[in-house]
């Protein structure tokens, strides 16, 4: 089992071979990439099934490749972590990566530079793999920084759309913010436990100040919400929908989005250690899971109203993971299903546009289970998935979260029970809406469409396989997970439940409000809807603009920069010279009229470094009097 | 005579080459400035050989006006090479590197 | 009182200071082949002189560095010449970095085919624009700047190992006259070459007239110019601490200078911008890691005593020049401006390093130094591959659509700019990491607020980099774009080594971790 660096090392290799054979490559590149990826599945299978095979307290291998950095106390390997935490996540991201793959020959098939494409998927999927194997926080940046470019380079993949470079430029500036927050948060681990490694700090939490385990909880939070889509940062991920529609299945639903995920239930010792800190994350997971569900209400673009879903249901899993306790492992449960049924209403969405000439508005299709019904039976079964309707898996996952919302003491146990039902409610009627929108009810299509077609087979295909993990995903994993994962949470406590509700009132009001949600969008868009936006209350119009989350950004951090690098350039040219001129028209006296017309640059350059030694002169002083 | 205030001199034409050099446009009155400054540099020294009673203030100020010698070379070489073309030798008019 | 002529008598009859020669070997083989250089360019015909004067100078790059790795391996601490030269593991290490970095920029100097006869002009005294000047563009180009390059990396490597402030003044001048001459000498766009030339000497003997004044003070107050007794006289003298604090202050002017930190900076955008492009990268590369070698000596061994004073003072600067660095490189339209300015913030990261007062300190800026030099005199040398008709094309605006004319170039300059902006798996992550995680060993609060100034604006910085990156790949090309340039080997060569060298450091930098922590110790 030792040899699980070649789960990495294959789509590496595949990519770097489709990208420096360049057009040699065209003719059978994009089977190299599937193939690479394929292999790894396999490979991923067997480790797992090895890791099953040894008790239960023995379940991680662990390696070190080389020694990476090392300066005096500070000592990094390039080492790798294959336990059951990072095992389920392989299997998801090799598993639904490798179907993404098969469909993404079909969806590219007419694309010139379907090479490069799969080339960057590659990397993807190597960067990933390395996010979730690493051994250390250094390791997990590596990978974290990688999926970043991989995920920048595919969603403006099309950059000749203008939307698409500033979508693509937009993700990566958002994530930048994440990122410092993560990198903060290791170095002052670095600082105060002097070592990076995940089994180092599980170990040196205890010897730390509460302020200091707040501090790193919070820094590796901004980092998971920059990733993962969450308030404040959620505002790049429904722009990276303009990416090819696997890249939004793979990526940007069913796995790089969930590395916050990831993040803070690896980093559980840290946040078990802080209940302010975790306090902190489910609130964050219970505003942006209403947030995002509001919004997604309110939109119509097919594509936007997934992504809005998925912020959504990612802030379920920060609600589980912040809970604690038992809930790591709800959330987790969540987390794989949702990989599956949102996969496959992305695949599902990408081949509703492939027939309908890439029209992306939910106001213009309609009818379409006519036309394409194994998309419409596959994307039928991952509507009732995500809405939570029993026996689908999102039942089994997004239930018992609910619950141990409410398990919660005090009257926060109310609210966020309360935020999380609300979010269920939500989920069933804009999802609805979107299914019904799209394959009920009249035709609305744009003149030119005559005849939409079905995808072929190896798009469907894919679709078939996730529609059977949209049903079954759920129960299975929801038996087996909890103590599969037991020995990566063995830290957490249990909090002493509160039980506001008992646990059949919570699961059979979750099934009613998911059913009103449901027929209430079935009722009021049954019969279609008009075809362009109408004028509607404060409430609509705030979710269609994304709840101000766009403008906030703008002008809260934007603009400010602007006007300070513009004022920093204005002092560099003006402030400097002008200077300049003052003195000389001090001392020079008669020269000071042409000193102010001509602006003397090398003499300008010489006041600043007298006044630069004298401050330093000056300051010197003040350090050894003050 | 105090040493003191050879130093205080010193201070003084050193400022007085630091502001030369502030306010003054032509090239070669701007380095004449500079030299000054190396100058008081040396007087510094020496003094500060003499309060000390040793020898290395006074070796150091030979070895100023031997890299000063250097500097007048190359300088009046840049300077030279941009007065042919420029027919001026005020350094406000070399001002197309900016911003 | 003995008069100065007893002194003098009484030193005469002491015995010479003995010379190791082979600890002094890099810079003797240095000055040797340059003065053997300046014979060649008096005595050789016209035509055989590129070539001569190119392989005369990379043989004594090649044998400087056997002197360097033997002196490493018989004698690793040793004082020379008295004590006017140290000789020990940071000198060792930065005049290998030095020297090595020099050979990647003098395949860059000695490149003939971009621009037909060189980048270097013919006769640099023809005023620009004449009927002369036009006969000279075809002529081939002037091979002086290969004795004068010489001249420079002697000096540098002098200037790391300087153990008093008179060996320091004389290695500073050496290495920085040689430098002025050859900013002046572009084959194109001359008036920005000697205009340039004229500001860097004039800010630089103005910064070396304070270098000179700081050393009056400090001779004043310790009674001698060896870094050593500074050291002593720090805590033990009764001289006025005034002296001590200004000839501090001054020094740090002409040292902060030479690293391009704020707000001593103000030259660097214009000499970058308007110097040959092969010179800006051997300046870009070599000056700083000379200068963050002379600065580093100054501290740990001269001033550690009075460190409690200086970290305040030079962290405010440290701070200030990221802040600055960064904040400018935003705005910036010209491809070698904005690597000035990225040049500059990268200064304040080096003293964040020179600033922990630790070993990891020193070992992490030695690292940075080598990492950082490979990766911009690549990044140089792509600069100076990208061109239209009239020279390199420097002007931002014309790279748009780059990626789609040259994907290989613009491939290589995407990964350069991504190890700028400190993505790892390249040496600009690794070299930041350890810099910052070195400043925070430290734990105080002047680190701490430094490495909160260096996150802050390595992220400010990763716009402008990104913003290229945009700009070549995702922009519609411009009407008669630049084109990549026809160029040898020698640039090519340059290139990938620059290249390949970010990408080992960043991947597999332990041992290069490994040389520069065993380096890491100042003979005091």
């Amino acid at each position: 089992m030792n040899s699980f660096w070649l789960l990495i090392a294959i789509p590496l290799a595949s990519a770097a071979i489709l990208l420096l054979l360049g057009r040699w490559a065209d003719r059978w590149g994009h089977w190299l990439g599937v193939l690479s990826v394929g292999v790894a599945f396999g490979l991923a299978v067997s480790y797992f099934v090895q890791l099953r095979g040894l008790p239960a307290d023995d379940r991680s291998a662990e390696i070190d490749l080389f020694p990476f950095l090392h300066v005096g106390s500070l000592q990094v390997d390039f080492g790798l972590l294959f336990d059951p935490l990072s095992a389920v996540f392989v299997l998801l991201i090799t598993g639904v990566g490798f179907l993404i793959h098969v469909y993404a020959v079909g969806y590219m098939a007419h694309d010139p530079k379907r090479r490069t494409f799969f080339a960057y998927f590659n990397l993807f999927v190597a960067a990933m793999l390395l996010l979730v194997l690493g051994n250390n926080y250094v390791m997990l940046y590596f990978g974290w920084e990688g999926v970043g470019l991989a995920s920048y380079l595919l969603i403006s993949f099309w950059y000749t759309r203008n939307s698409a470079a500033t979508a693509g430029k937009k993700a990566f500036l958002m994530n930048r913010v994440g990122d410092a927050g993560l990198a903060i948060a290791i170095f002052i681990m670095f600082a105060t436990l002097g070592t990076v490694d995940y089994s180092g700090v599980a170990e040196g939490v205890a010897r730390l100040s509460s302020g200091v385990t707040l501090a790193i909880g919070l820094l590796l939070l901004i980092g998971a919400c920059g990733k993962s889509g969450q308030f404040p940062l959620q505002a790049w991920l429904p722009d990276a929908m303009e990416g090819p529609t696997p890249v939004s299945a793979l990526i940007h639903a069913a796995t790089m989005v969930t590395a916050g995920v990831y993040l803070i239930a690896r980093s559980n010792p840290i946040f078990n250690a802080n209940p302010t800190a975790q306090a902190f994350v489910v609130a964050i997971g219970a505003i942006t899971l209403v947030m995002g569900a509001i919004i997604g209400c309110a939109k119509d673009d097919i594509k936007r109203v997934l992504a809005w879903s998925t912020v959504s249901q990612i802030g379920y899993m920060f609600l589980g993971v912040g809970l604690g306790g038992g809930a790591y492992a709800l959330a987790l449960i969540h987390l794989l299903a949702h990989g599956f049924f949102k996969a496959g209403l992305f695949l599902g969405a990408g081949s509703v546009m492939h027939g309908m000439r890439d029209q992306v508005d939910i106001r213009r299709f309609g009818g379409l289970w006519k036309y394409m019904k194994i998309t419409w039976a596959t994307f039928g079964l991952a509507w009732l998935a995500i809405i939570g309707l029993p026996p689908l898996s999102g039942y089994y996952s997004k239930e018992p979260i609910i619950a141990a919302a409410f398990d919660r003491p005090g009257w926060t146990g109310w609210l966020y029970g309360g935020a999380a039902l609300l979010g269920a409610a939500l989920t069933a009627f804009y999802m609805t809406r979107l299914f019904v929108l799209t394959f009920h009810g009249p035709k609305r299509w744009t003149e030119e469409i005559e005849h939409p077609h079905e995808s072929p087979p190896i798009m469907t295909v894919p679709l078939i396989l996730l529609a059977f993990g949209s049903v079954g995903a759920g129960y299975l994993l929801s038996t087996s997970v909890p103590d599969w994962l037991t020995p990566v949470f063995e830290g957490a406590h249990e909090g002493e439940g509160a039980h506001h509700l008992s646990h059949a009132a919570v699961t059979w009001l979750s099934i009613v409000v998911t059913v009103l949600g449901a027929l209430l969008a079935w009722a009021l868009f049954r019969r279609g809807t008009a075809l362009v936006e109408q004028p509607a209350g404060a409430l609509v119009r705030a979710a269609r603009r994304n709840l101000y989350g766009d403008a906030f950004n703008e002008t809260v951090f934007e603009k400010p920069g602007l006007y300070l690098t513009r004022a920093l350039v204005y002092f560099d040219n003006k402030g400097l010279d002008g200077l300049v001129n003052g003195l000389a028209a001090l001392v020079g006296g008669g020269s000071s009229r042409l000193g102010r017309t001509q602006t003397g640059f090398v003499r300008s350059y010489a006041l600043s470094m007298l006044g630069g030694a004298l401050l330093v002169a000056v300051a010197f002083l003040v350090v050894r009097l003050g | 005579m105090q040493p003191g205030y050879y130093i205080v001199l010193a201070a003084l034409l050193f400022t007085i080459g630091a502001v030369g050099v502030l306010i003054r446009r032509n090239a070669i009155v701007l380095f004449m400035c500079i030299e000054l400054m190396l100058n008081a540099s040396n007087l510094a020294l020496v003094t500060f050989g003499r309060i000390n009673g040793t020898l290395d203030g006074q070796i150091m100020a030979f070895f100023v006006m031997v890299v000063a010698a250097a500097e007048v070379v190359v300088g009046l070489a840049i300077i030279m090479s941009i007065f042919r073309t420029r027919r001026s030798a005020s350094v406000d008019d070399a001002n197309l590197l900016r911003y | 009182m003995t008069t100065a002529v007893d002194v003098l008598a009484q030193e005469l009859q002491i015995r010479l200071p003995a010379l190791d020669y082979l600890a002094m070997g890099p810079m003797l083989v240095l000055f040797g082949g340059a003065c053997l250089g300046v014979l060649v360019e008096a005595f050789a015909t016209r035509r055989s002189r590129p070539f001569l004067q190119f392989w005369l100078s990379l043989i004594a790059l090649v044998a400087a560095l056997v002197t360097v790795v033997r002196a490493a391996n018989n004698s690793p601490q040793a004082f020379t010449a008295d004590t006017a030269i140290a000789v020990d593991g940071p000198a060792l290490f930065l005049q290998g970095t030095v020297i090595v970095l020099g050979m990647v920029a003098l395949l860059l100097m000695g490149e003939r085919r971009i621009d037909k006869g060189g980048p270097f002009v013919a006769r640099a005294s023809v005023p620009v624009g004449g009927e002369a000047d036009r006969r000279q563009a075809r002529e081939s180009g002037s091979t002086e700047v290969f004795p004068l390059t010489l001249f420079a990396l002697g000096g540098m490597t002098l200037f790391v190992a300087a153990n008093d402030l008179l060996t320091m003044f004389v290695a500073l001048e050496v290495f920085s006259l040689p430098l002025y001459l050859l900013c002046a000498l572009a084959r194109r766009r001359r008036l920005i070459s000697q205009e340039a030339a004229l500001k860097y000497f004039l800010l630089g003997a103005f910064a070396s007239a304070f270098f000179v004044f700081g050393t009056a003070l400090l001779y004043g107050f310790a009674g001698t110019l060896r870094l050593g007794g500074i050291h002593t006289a720090a805590l033990g003298s009764t001289a006025n601490p005034l002296l001590l604090f200004g000839g501090i202050a001054l020094i740090a002017v002409a040292l902060l200078f030479k690293v391009a930190a704020v707000p001593f900076h103000v030259w660097t955008p214009d000499v970058y911008q308007g110097a040959p492009t092969p010179v800006t990268a051997f300046m870009a590369a070599c000056t700083k890691a000379a200068a963050i070698g002379a600065l580093l000596r100054v501290l740990y061994v001269a001033l550690d005593r009075v460190r409690w004073d200086i970290e305040p003072v030079i962290g405010a600067v440290a701070i200030l020049t990221m802040l600055v660095g960064a904040v400018l490189a935003v705005t910036q339209t010209d491809i070698k401006r904005l690597l000035a300015y990225s040049s500059i913030a990268n200064a304040g990261y080096l003293l964040v390093g020179a600033l922990a007062f630790s070993r990891e300190g020193v070992s992490s800026s030695l690292f940075y130094l080598a990492a950082y030099g490979f990766t911009v005199v690549a990044a140089f040398a792509v600069v100076a591959l990208v061109r239209d008709e009239d020279g390199e094309a420097t002007h931002l605006r014309r790279w748009a659509g780059l990626g789609r004319r040259s994907p290989v170039v613009a491939g290589l300059f995407t990964f350069l700019l991504l190890a700028f902006a400190g993505i790892p798996l390249t040496s600009g992550f690794t070299s930041k990491f350890a810099v910052f995680s070195a400043a925070l060993g430290t734990s105080g609060q002047w680190q701490v607020a430094m490495v909160i100034a260096g996150v802050v604006t390595s992220m400010v910085l990763a716009f402008p980099y990104l913003r290229v990156v945009v700009m070549m790949w995702l922009s519609e090309p411009v009407e008669n774009g630049p084109m990549v340039a026809n160029a040898g080997t020698l640039t090519w060569t340059a290139l990938w080594v620059g290249a390949f060298a970010t990408l080992v450091l960043g991947v597999y930098p332990a041992p290069v971790l490994d040389l520069a922590h065993k380096a890491a110790e100042f003979l005091q």
